[in-house]
Protein backbone atom coordinates (compact mmCIF):
# COMPACT_ATOMS: atom_id res chain seq x y z
CA UNK A 1 0.00 0.00 0.00
CA UNK A 2 1.44 3.38 -1.00
CA UNK A 3 1.73 6.37 1.34
CA UNK A 4 0.15 9.44 -0.23
CA UNK A 5 2.55 12.26 -0.83
CA UNK A 6 1.24 15.62 0.42
CA UNK A 7 0.44 16.90 -3.08
CA UNK A 8 -1.87 13.97 -3.90
CA UNK A 9 -5.61 14.39 -3.59
CA UNK A 10 -6.93 13.24 -0.21
CA UNK A 11 -10.66 12.62 -0.09
CA UNK A 12 -12.39 14.40 2.78
CA UNK A 13 -15.29 16.57 3.83
CA UNK A 14 -13.49 19.73 4.99
CA UNK A 15 -14.71 23.16 3.89
CA UNK A 16 -11.94 23.26 1.27
CA UNK A 17 -12.94 19.85 -0.09
CA UNK A 18 -16.54 20.98 -0.41
CA UNK A 19 -15.74 24.33 -2.01
CA UNK A 20 -16.57 24.71 -5.72
CA UNK A 21 -13.35 24.16 -7.71
CA UNK A 22 -13.92 27.35 -9.76
CA UNK A 23 -13.97 29.32 -6.52
CA UNK A 24 -10.85 27.52 -5.21
CA UNK A 25 -9.08 28.21 -8.51
CA UNK A 26 -9.92 31.91 -8.25
CA UNK A 27 -8.88 32.06 -4.60
CA UNK A 28 -5.52 30.37 -5.26
CA UNK A 29 -4.72 32.86 -8.01
CA UNK A 30 -5.84 35.82 -5.88
CA UNK A 31 -4.02 34.65 -2.73
CA UNK A 32 -0.81 33.93 -4.66
CA UNK A 33 -0.81 37.44 -6.13
CA UNK A 34 -1.58 38.96 -2.74
CA UNK A 35 1.18 36.94 -1.04
CA UNK A 36 3.81 37.97 -3.60
CA UNK A 37 3.47 41.60 -2.45
CA UNK A 38 2.62 40.97 1.20
CA UNK A 39 4.58 42.45 4.11
CA UNK A 40 5.67 40.41 7.17
CA UNK A 41 2.49 41.01 9.25
CA UNK A 42 0.25 40.06 6.28
CA UNK A 43 2.39 36.97 5.67
CA UNK A 44 1.95 35.90 9.31
CA UNK A 45 -1.84 36.36 9.09
CA UNK A 46 -1.82 34.26 5.93
CA UNK A 47 0.39 31.63 7.61
CA UNK A 48 -2.10 31.29 10.47
CA UNK A 49 -5.03 30.93 8.04
CA UNK A 50 -3.22 28.35 5.92
CA UNK A 51 -2.10 26.43 9.01
CA UNK A 52 -5.73 26.28 10.13
CA UNK A 53 -6.74 24.75 6.78
CA UNK A 54 -3.79 22.34 6.89
CA UNK A 55 -5.06 21.10 10.26
CA UNK A 56 -8.60 20.95 8.93
CA UNK A 57 -7.72 18.69 5.97
CA UNK A 58 -5.69 16.51 8.36
CA UNK A 59 -2.49 16.53 6.40
CA UNK A 60 0.16 14.74 8.51
CA UNK A 61 2.59 17.55 9.38
CA UNK A 62 5.71 15.45 10.00
CA UNK A 63 5.25 13.57 6.75
CA UNK A 64 4.65 16.84 4.87
CA UNK A 65 7.74 18.52 6.30
CA UNK A 66 9.78 15.44 5.40
CA UNK A 67 8.57 15.67 1.79
CA UNK A 68 9.31 19.37 1.66
CA UNK A 69 12.79 19.14 3.21
CA UNK A 70 14.63 20.05 -0.01
CA UNK A 71 12.27 22.96 -0.59
CA UNK A 72 12.89 24.16 2.97
CA UNK A 73 16.65 23.84 2.36
CA UNK A 74 16.23 25.99 -0.73
CA UNK A 75 14.43 28.61 1.36
CA UNK A 76 17.29 28.59 3.90
CA UNK A 77 19.72 29.05 1.01
CA UNK A 78 17.64 32.02 -0.26
CA UNK A 79 17.74 33.63 3.20
CA UNK A 80 21.52 33.20 3.48
CA UNK A 81 22.15 34.35 -0.09
CA UNK A 82 20.08 37.48 0.47
CA UNK A 83 21.80 38.04 3.79
CA UNK A 84 25.19 38.03 2.06
CA UNK A 85 24.15 39.95 -1.03
CA UNK A 86 22.25 42.88 0.50
CA UNK A 87 24.44 45.47 2.25
CA UNK A 88 23.47 46.77 5.68
CA UNK A 89 24.18 46.46 9.38
CA UNK A 90 26.59 43.55 9.82
CA UNK A 91 25.35 40.72 12.01
CA UNK A 92 28.07 38.18 11.30
CA UNK A 93 31.39 38.34 9.52
CA UNK A 94 33.74 35.47 8.70
CA UNK A 95 36.72 35.58 6.28
CA UNK A 96 35.30 38.58 4.42
CA UNK A 97 31.77 37.15 4.16
CA UNK A 98 29.27 39.43 5.88
CA UNK A 99 25.65 38.70 6.65
CA UNK A 100 23.57 41.84 7.07
CA UNK A 101 20.41 42.27 9.18
CA UNK A 102 18.63 43.97 6.27
CA UNK A 103 19.60 41.12 3.98
CA UNK A 104 18.35 38.49 6.41
CA UNK A 105 15.08 40.40 6.79
CA UNK A 106 14.61 40.63 3.02
CA UNK A 107 15.58 36.99 2.56
CA UNK A 108 13.20 35.80 5.27
CA UNK A 109 10.38 37.78 3.66
CA UNK A 110 11.03 36.32 0.21
CA UNK A 111 11.36 32.81 1.66
CA UNK A 112 8.15 33.17 3.65
CA UNK A 113 6.29 34.37 0.55
CA UNK A 114 7.56 31.38 -1.45
CA UNK A 115 6.60 29.07 1.39
CA UNK A 116 3.08 30.51 1.60
CA UNK A 117 2.53 30.23 -2.16
CA UNK A 118 3.70 26.62 -1.99
CA UNK A 119 1.36 25.81 0.94
CA UNK A 120 -1.54 27.46 -0.92
CA UNK A 121 -0.82 25.21 -3.91
CA UNK A 122 -0.49 22.20 -1.62
CA UNK A 123 -3.89 22.88 -0.04
CA UNK A 124 -5.39 23.23 -3.49
CA UNK A 125 -3.92 20.01 -4.91
CA UNK A 126 -4.67 17.97 -1.76
CA UNK A 127 -8.35 18.96 -1.77
CA UNK A 128 -9.13 19.06 -5.49
CA UNK A 129 -9.84 16.09 -7.72
CA UNK A 130 -8.06 16.30 -11.09
CA UNK A 131 -11.42 15.80 -12.85
CA UNK A 132 -12.88 18.86 -11.07
CA UNK A 133 -9.74 20.85 -11.83
CA UNK A 134 -10.06 20.00 -15.51
CA UNK A 135 -13.68 21.06 -15.41
CA UNK A 136 -12.87 24.38 -13.74
CA UNK A 137 -10.03 25.16 -16.17
CA UNK A 138 -12.38 24.37 -19.05
CA UNK A 139 -15.01 26.71 -17.56
CA UNK A 140 -12.54 29.60 -17.28
CA UNK A 141 -11.10 29.05 -20.75
CA UNK A 142 -14.43 28.69 -22.56
CA UNK A 143 -15.09 32.41 -23.15
CA UNK A 144 -11.59 32.95 -24.61
CA UNK A 145 -11.76 32.74 -28.42
CA UNK A 146 -9.44 30.43 -30.39
CA UNK A 147 -8.45 28.49 -27.27
CA UNK A 148 -9.29 24.75 -27.46
CA UNK A 149 -10.50 24.76 -23.86
CA UNK A 150 -11.17 21.03 -23.58
CA UNK A 151 -7.71 20.12 -24.85
CA UNK A 152 -5.95 22.65 -22.64
CA UNK A 153 -7.97 21.55 -19.60
CA UNK A 154 -7.07 17.90 -20.25
CA UNK A 155 -3.39 18.84 -20.51
CA UNK A 156 -3.52 20.76 -17.22
CA UNK A 157 -5.28 17.97 -15.37
CA UNK A 158 -2.93 15.31 -16.79
CA UNK A 159 0.16 17.35 -15.91
CA UNK A 160 -1.06 17.93 -12.36
CA UNK A 161 -2.23 14.34 -12.05
CA UNK A 162 1.15 13.10 -13.22
CA UNK A 163 3.21 15.25 -10.84
CA UNK A 164 2.51 13.17 -7.69
CA UNK A 165 3.25 10.02 -9.69
CA UNK A 166 6.65 11.42 -10.68
CA UNK A 167 7.38 12.33 -7.04
CA UNK A 168 6.41 8.81 -5.97
CA UNK A 169 8.64 7.29 -8.63
CA UNK A 170 11.50 9.57 -7.61
CA UNK A 171 11.13 8.26 -4.04
CA UNK A 172 11.12 4.64 -5.26
CA UNK A 173 14.17 5.22 -7.46
CA UNK A 174 16.00 6.92 -4.58
CA UNK A 175 15.18 3.99 -2.29
CA UNK A 176 16.43 1.53 -4.93
CA UNK A 177 19.69 3.49 -5.21
CA UNK A 178 20.12 3.71 -1.42
CA UNK A 179 19.43 -0.01 -1.01
CA UNK A 180 22.57 -0.61 -3.07
CA UNK A 181 24.61 1.94 -1.09
CA UNK A 182 24.29 4.59 -3.82
CA UNK A 183 24.11 7.21 -1.07
CA UNK A 184 27.83 6.66 -0.42
CA UNK A 185 28.63 8.30 -3.76
CA UNK A 186 30.17 11.69 -3.02
CA UNK A 187 30.20 13.13 -6.56
CA UNK A 188 26.97 15.23 -6.82
CA UNK A 189 26.88 15.01 -10.65
CA UNK A 190 27.02 11.21 -10.51
CA UNK A 191 24.38 11.17 -7.77
CA UNK A 192 22.16 13.42 -9.85
CA UNK A 193 22.47 11.40 -13.06
CA UNK A 194 21.98 8.11 -11.21
CA UNK A 195 18.65 9.40 -9.95
CA UNK A 196 17.39 11.35 -12.94
CA UNK A 197 18.15 8.98 -15.81
CA UNK A 198 16.19 5.99 -14.44
CA UNK A 199 13.49 8.39 -13.23
CA UNK A 200 13.07 9.91 -16.69
CA UNK A 201 12.95 6.45 -18.27
CA UNK A 202 10.37 5.31 -15.72
CA UNK A 203 8.30 8.45 -16.19
CA UNK A 204 8.15 8.10 -19.97
CA UNK A 205 7.23 4.41 -19.65
CA UNK A 206 4.47 5.21 -17.14
CA UNK A 207 3.18 7.93 -19.46
CA UNK A 208 3.06 5.40 -22.31
CA UNK A 209 1.16 2.90 -20.14
CA UNK A 210 -1.22 5.58 -18.92
CA UNK A 211 -2.02 6.64 -22.49
CA UNK A 212 -2.70 3.02 -23.48
CA UNK A 213 -4.95 2.48 -20.45
CA UNK A 214 -6.88 5.67 -21.17
CA UNK A 215 -7.21 4.83 -24.86
CA UNK A 216 -8.43 1.33 -23.97
CA UNK A 217 -11.30 2.97 -22.08
CA UNK A 218 -12.34 5.23 -24.98
CA UNK A 219 -10.79 8.42 -23.59
CA UNK A 220 -11.47 11.49 -25.73
CA UNK A 221 -12.29 15.17 -25.46
CA UNK A 222 -16.02 14.66 -25.77
CA UNK A 223 -16.90 13.09 -22.45
CA UNK A 224 -19.30 13.59 -19.56
CA UNK A 225 -17.82 16.28 -17.35
CA UNK A 226 -18.19 16.14 -13.58
CA UNK A 227 -20.85 18.49 -12.29
CA UNK A 228 -19.95 21.53 -10.21
CA UNK A 229 -21.20 21.12 -6.67
CA UNK A 230 -21.19 24.51 -4.91
CA UNK A 231 -21.24 24.20 -1.13
CA UNK A 232 -22.97 27.56 -0.59
CA UNK A 233 -19.91 28.99 1.21
CA UNK A 234 -18.20 30.26 -1.95
CA UNK A 235 -19.28 33.88 -1.42
CA UNK A 236 -17.91 33.85 2.15
CA UNK A 237 -14.56 32.52 0.97
CA UNK A 238 -14.29 35.05 -1.86
CA UNK A 239 -15.17 37.95 0.48
CA UNK A 240 -12.61 36.67 3.01
CA UNK A 241 -9.99 36.37 0.23
CA UNK A 242 -10.66 39.91 -0.96
CA UNK A 243 -10.55 41.04 2.66
CA UNK A 244 -7.10 39.49 3.06
CA UNK A 245 -5.88 41.17 -0.11
CA UNK A 246 -7.11 44.60 1.02
CA UNK A 247 -5.68 43.99 4.49
CA UNK A 248 -2.28 43.08 3.01
CA UNK A 249 -2.34 46.23 0.84
CA UNK A 250 -3.22 48.33 3.90
CA UNK A 251 -0.45 46.76 6.03
CA UNK A 252 2.03 47.31 3.23
CA UNK A 253 1.10 50.99 2.96
CA UNK A 254 1.51 51.37 6.74
CA UNK A 255 5.10 50.05 6.68
CA UNK B 1 -23.71 -20.83 -39.50
CA UNK B 2 -23.67 -18.47 -36.46
CA UNK B 3 -21.18 -15.61 -36.52
CA UNK B 4 -18.59 -16.02 -33.73
CA UNK B 5 -18.40 -13.28 -31.13
CA UNK B 6 -14.79 -12.54 -32.00
CA UNK B 7 -12.84 -13.79 -34.96
CA UNK B 8 -9.11 -13.31 -35.46
CA UNK B 9 -7.98 -13.95 -39.02
CA UNK B 10 -4.34 -14.29 -40.06
CA UNK B 11 -3.25 -11.57 -37.65
CA UNK B 12 0.34 -10.45 -38.12
CA UNK B 13 2.17 -7.61 -36.44
CA UNK B 14 5.78 -6.61 -36.79
CA UNK B 15 7.30 -3.80 -34.75
CA UNK B 16 9.13 -1.06 -36.69
CA UNK B 17 12.36 -1.70 -34.72
CA UNK B 18 12.41 -5.29 -35.97
CA UNK B 19 11.41 -6.77 -32.63
CA UNK B 20 9.42 -9.97 -32.79
CA UNK B 21 5.68 -9.48 -33.11
CA UNK B 22 3.01 -12.04 -33.91
CA UNK B 23 2.62 -14.04 -37.09
CA UNK B 24 -0.46 -15.39 -38.85
CA UNK B 25 -2.67 -15.95 -35.82
CA UNK B 26 -6.20 -17.21 -36.39
CA UNK B 27 -8.82 -18.35 -33.88
CA UNK B 28 -12.36 -17.49 -32.89
CA UNK B 29 -14.05 -16.82 -29.57
CA UNK B 30 -17.64 -17.72 -28.70
CA UNK B 31 -19.89 -16.21 -26.07
CA UNK B 32 -19.05 -17.22 -22.49
CA UNK B 33 -15.76 -18.85 -23.46
CA UNK B 34 -13.06 -18.81 -20.80
CA UNK B 35 -9.79 -18.90 -22.67
CA UNK B 36 -6.28 -19.11 -21.29
CA UNK B 37 -3.67 -17.59 -23.55
CA UNK B 38 -0.46 -19.13 -22.29
CA UNK B 39 3.12 -18.68 -23.36
CA UNK B 40 6.59 -17.81 -22.20
CA UNK B 41 7.61 -14.20 -21.63
CA UNK B 42 8.07 -12.55 -25.01
CA UNK B 43 5.91 -15.09 -26.84
CA UNK B 44 3.56 -12.35 -28.12
CA UNK B 45 0.63 -12.64 -25.66
CA UNK B 46 0.54 -8.93 -24.79
CA UNK B 47 0.94 -7.89 -28.44
CA UNK B 48 -1.98 -10.15 -29.38
CA UNK B 49 -4.34 -8.91 -26.68
CA UNK B 50 -3.52 -5.28 -27.45
CA UNK B 51 -4.76 -5.94 -30.98
CA UNK B 52 -8.03 -7.34 -29.62
CA UNK B 53 -8.75 -3.99 -27.96
CA UNK B 54 -7.67 -1.98 -31.02
CA UNK B 55 -4.62 -0.52 -29.26
CA UNK B 56 -2.33 -1.85 -31.98
CA UNK B 57 -2.98 -1.99 -35.75
CA UNK B 58 -2.11 -5.25 -37.51
CA UNK B 59 0.41 -5.36 -40.34
CA UNK B 60 -1.72 -8.07 -41.93
CA UNK B 61 -5.01 -9.81 -41.16
CA UNK B 62 -8.03 -8.55 -39.27
CA UNK B 63 -10.15 -8.99 -36.17
CA UNK B 64 -13.92 -9.17 -36.47
CA UNK B 65 -16.32 -8.49 -33.63
CA UNK B 66 -19.86 -9.70 -34.37
CA UNK B 67 -18.72 -10.03 -37.99
CA UNK B 68 -17.45 -6.44 -38.32
CA UNK B 69 -13.83 -5.28 -38.46
CA UNK B 70 -12.99 -3.83 -35.05
CA UNK B 71 -11.06 -0.92 -36.54
CA UNK B 72 -14.24 0.44 -38.18
CA UNK B 73 -15.63 1.60 -34.82
CA UNK B 74 -12.93 1.70 -32.16
CA UNK B 75 -15.21 3.19 -29.48
CA UNK B 76 -17.66 0.30 -29.86
CA UNK B 77 -14.73 -2.15 -29.88
CA UNK B 78 -13.27 -0.77 -26.66
CA UNK B 79 -16.67 -0.64 -25.03
CA UNK B 80 -17.38 -4.28 -25.99
CA UNK B 81 -13.90 -5.63 -25.31
CA UNK B 82 -12.59 -4.46 -21.95
CA UNK B 83 -8.96 -4.85 -21.06
CA UNK B 84 -7.43 -5.20 -17.61
CA UNK B 85 -3.73 -4.36 -17.78
CA UNK B 86 -0.96 -6.25 -16.01
CA UNK B 87 -0.02 -3.28 -13.84
CA UNK B 88 -3.20 -1.99 -12.20
CA UNK B 89 -1.35 1.14 -11.05
CA UNK B 90 -0.90 2.42 -14.58
CA UNK B 91 -4.53 1.69 -15.46
CA UNK B 92 -5.95 3.69 -12.55
CA UNK B 93 -6.49 7.34 -13.46
CA UNK B 94 -9.17 8.47 -10.99
CA UNK B 95 -8.53 10.37 -7.76
CA UNK B 96 -11.03 8.24 -5.85
CA UNK B 97 -12.34 4.71 -6.27
CA UNK B 98 -15.69 6.14 -7.42
CA UNK B 99 -14.04 8.45 -10.00
CA UNK B 100 -11.94 5.59 -11.31
CA UNK B 101 -14.97 3.40 -12.03
CA UNK B 102 -16.83 6.39 -13.53
CA UNK B 103 -13.95 7.15 -15.93
CA UNK B 104 -15.09 4.68 -18.65
CA UNK B 105 -18.80 5.61 -18.63
CA UNK B 106 -17.81 9.32 -18.68
CA UNK B 107 -15.74 8.65 -21.80
CA UNK B 108 -18.85 7.08 -23.37
CA UNK B 109 -20.64 10.38 -22.70
CA UNK B 110 -23.41 8.77 -20.64
CA UNK B 111 -25.84 10.82 -18.54
CA UNK B 112 -24.45 11.77 -15.11
CA UNK B 113 -27.34 10.12 -13.25
CA UNK B 114 -26.85 6.89 -15.22
CA UNK B 115 -23.10 6.96 -14.52
CA UNK B 116 -23.68 7.41 -10.77
CA UNK B 117 -26.19 4.54 -10.72
CA UNK B 118 -23.97 2.23 -12.72
CA UNK B 119 -20.86 2.97 -10.66
CA UNK B 120 -22.68 2.42 -7.36
CA UNK B 121 -24.07 -0.88 -8.65
CA UNK B 122 -20.66 -2.15 -9.81
CA UNK B 123 -18.93 -1.09 -6.58
CA UNK B 124 -21.63 -2.85 -4.62
CA UNK B 125 -21.31 -5.98 -6.75
CA UNK B 126 -17.54 -6.11 -6.25
CA UNK B 127 -17.66 -5.30 -2.51
CA UNK B 128 -15.81 -2.02 -3.07
CA UNK B 129 -18.61 0.31 -2.02
CA UNK B 130 -17.01 0.91 1.39
CA UNK B 131 -13.87 2.18 -0.35
CA UNK B 132 -15.59 4.53 -2.79
CA UNK B 133 -14.03 7.72 -1.38
CA UNK B 134 -10.53 6.27 -0.93
CA UNK B 135 -7.59 7.35 -3.06
CA UNK B 136 -6.76 4.28 -5.22
CA UNK B 137 -3.06 4.69 -4.39
CA UNK B 138 -3.83 3.60 -0.82
CA UNK B 139 -5.49 0.29 -1.82
CA UNK B 140 -3.84 -3.11 -1.56
CA UNK B 141 -2.69 -4.94 -4.70
CA UNK B 142 -5.79 -7.18 -4.72
CA UNK B 143 -8.14 -4.23 -4.22
CA UNK B 144 -6.44 -2.31 -7.04
CA UNK B 145 -6.88 -5.29 -9.37
CA UNK B 146 -10.57 -5.49 -8.37
CA UNK B 147 -10.90 -1.77 -9.00
CA UNK B 148 -9.38 -2.13 -12.46
CA UNK B 149 -11.99 -4.81 -13.21
CA UNK B 150 -14.77 -2.60 -11.82
CA UNK B 151 -13.63 0.18 -14.16
CA UNK B 152 -14.02 -2.19 -17.11
CA UNK B 153 -17.34 -3.70 -15.94
CA UNK B 154 -18.87 -0.21 -15.75
CA UNK B 155 -18.60 -0.06 -19.54
CA UNK B 156 -20.75 -3.23 -19.93
CA UNK B 157 -18.24 -5.24 -21.98
CA UNK B 158 -19.08 -8.60 -23.57
CA UNK B 159 -15.47 -9.74 -23.45
CA UNK B 160 -12.91 -9.02 -20.75
CA UNK B 161 -9.24 -9.52 -21.47
CA UNK B 162 -6.82 -9.91 -18.58
CA UNK B 163 -3.07 -9.50 -18.97
CA UNK B 164 -1.32 -11.53 -16.25
CA UNK B 165 -3.97 -10.70 -13.61
CA UNK B 166 -2.33 -12.71 -10.81
CA UNK B 167 1.12 -11.13 -11.15
CA UNK B 168 2.35 -9.81 -7.76
CA UNK B 169 -0.76 -11.01 -5.92
CA UNK B 170 -0.62 -13.04 -2.73
CA UNK B 171 -2.61 -16.28 -2.25
CA UNK B 172 -5.79 -14.73 -0.73
CA UNK B 173 -5.70 -11.97 -3.36
CA UNK B 174 -5.39 -14.54 -6.14
CA UNK B 175 -8.23 -16.64 -4.68
CA UNK B 176 -10.54 -13.67 -4.35
CA UNK B 177 -9.77 -12.39 -7.85
CA UNK B 178 -10.18 -15.82 -9.39
CA UNK B 179 -13.55 -16.30 -7.67
CA UNK B 180 -14.69 -12.94 -9.07
CA UNK B 181 -13.53 -13.76 -12.61
CA UNK B 182 -15.13 -17.20 -12.45
CA UNK B 183 -18.44 -15.65 -11.32
CA UNK B 184 -18.30 -13.11 -14.14
CA UNK B 185 -17.85 -15.95 -16.62
CA UNK B 186 -20.78 -17.88 -15.09
CA UNK B 187 -22.94 -14.76 -15.51
CA UNK B 188 -22.19 -14.66 -19.23
CA UNK B 189 -18.95 -12.68 -19.66
CA UNK B 190 -16.42 -14.01 -22.11
CA UNK B 191 -12.97 -14.13 -20.57
CA UNK B 192 -9.58 -14.19 -22.28
CA UNK B 193 -6.67 -14.39 -19.91
CA UNK B 194 -3.01 -14.05 -20.86
CA UNK B 195 -0.83 -15.85 -18.35
CA UNK B 196 2.10 -18.16 -17.98
CA UNK B 197 0.63 -19.64 -14.82
CA UNK B 198 -1.84 -22.26 -16.02
CA UNK B 199 -2.21 -24.08 -12.71
CA UNK B 200 -4.30 -21.34 -11.12
CA UNK B 201 -6.92 -21.54 -13.86
CA UNK B 202 -7.20 -25.29 -14.39
CA UNK B 203 -10.72 -25.60 -13.04
CA UNK B 204 -12.12 -22.43 -14.58
CA UNK B 205 -11.02 -22.25 -18.18
CA UNK B 206 -12.68 -24.05 -21.06
CA UNK B 207 -9.96 -23.65 -23.65
CA UNK B 208 -6.21 -23.23 -23.83
CA UNK B 209 -4.26 -21.37 -26.50
CA UNK B 210 -0.48 -21.67 -26.43
CA UNK B 211 1.78 -19.11 -28.05
CA UNK B 212 5.46 -19.48 -28.82
CA UNK B 213 7.72 -17.14 -30.80
CA UNK B 214 4.78 -15.00 -31.88
CA UNK B 215 2.79 -17.91 -33.27
CA UNK B 216 -0.27 -19.75 -32.03
CA UNK B 217 1.11 -23.26 -31.69
CA UNK B 218 -1.72 -25.03 -29.85
CA UNK B 219 -5.48 -24.50 -29.53
CA UNK B 220 -7.60 -27.02 -27.67
CA UNK B 221 -9.09 -28.23 -24.43
CA UNK B 222 -7.12 -27.90 -21.21
CA UNK B 223 -7.09 -31.62 -20.57
CA UNK B 224 -5.82 -32.34 -24.05
CA UNK B 225 -2.96 -29.85 -23.92
CA UNK B 226 -1.68 -30.24 -20.37
CA UNK B 227 0.95 -32.73 -21.43
CA UNK B 228 2.32 -30.37 -24.08
CA UNK B 229 2.80 -27.35 -21.82
CA UNK B 230 6.40 -27.99 -20.86
CA UNK B 231 7.49 -28.51 -24.45
CA UNK B 232 6.49 -24.85 -25.00
CA UNK B 233 8.31 -23.55 -21.93
CA UNK B 234 5.22 -23.35 -19.68
CA UNK B 235 5.29 -25.09 -16.35
CA UNK B 236 2.97 -28.07 -16.18
CA UNK B 237 0.80 -27.81 -13.05
CA UNK B 238 2.41 -29.99 -10.41
CA UNK B 239 -1.06 -30.97 -9.17
CA UNK B 240 -1.55 -32.74 -12.52
CA UNK B 241 1.61 -34.70 -11.94
CA UNK B 242 0.49 -35.76 -8.47
CA UNK B 243 -3.27 -36.25 -8.76
CA UNK B 244 -5.70 -37.01 -11.55
CA UNK B 245 -8.06 -34.16 -10.62
CA UNK B 246 -6.36 -30.96 -9.44
CA UNK B 247 -7.95 -29.15 -6.49
CA UNK B 248 -9.48 -25.74 -7.35
CA UNK B 249 -7.75 -22.44 -6.42
CA UNK B 250 -11.09 -20.70 -6.04
CA UNK B 251 -12.21 -20.04 -2.49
Amino acid sequence: MAILNPFMFRPGSSSLHCLDTRCKFFLVCMMSLAILNASFPACFICLVILFFFLKQIRLPMGHTVKHLRYFILLLVFIILARGMAIPGESLFAFHGVTISAQGLYQGALVALRFFLVMVTGLLFSATTRSASLKNAAQWYLKPIPFVPEKRVAVMISLALGFLPLILQQAEETRNAIHSRCGNLEKNPVKRFTRLTLPLLKKTFLSADHLILAMEARCYGEDRTDPEFEPSGREAIFIIAGLGFWLCSLFLESCI
Amino acid sequence: MAIPLLEIKHLTHSYPDGNSGIFDISFSVSKQDFIILAGQNGSGKTTLIRHLNGLLRPSKGEIRLHGKNILKDLTLTRKTIGMVFQDADTQIVGDTVFDEVAFGPENLNLERSLINRKVTQILDQLDLIGLKDRNPATLSGGEKRKLAIAGILAMDPEIIIFDEPFANLDYPGTQSLLTLIFDLNKRGQTIIMATHDVETLLNCASRLLIMADGQLVEDGSIAGLLGKLESHGIKEPCTCKITASPPPWRS
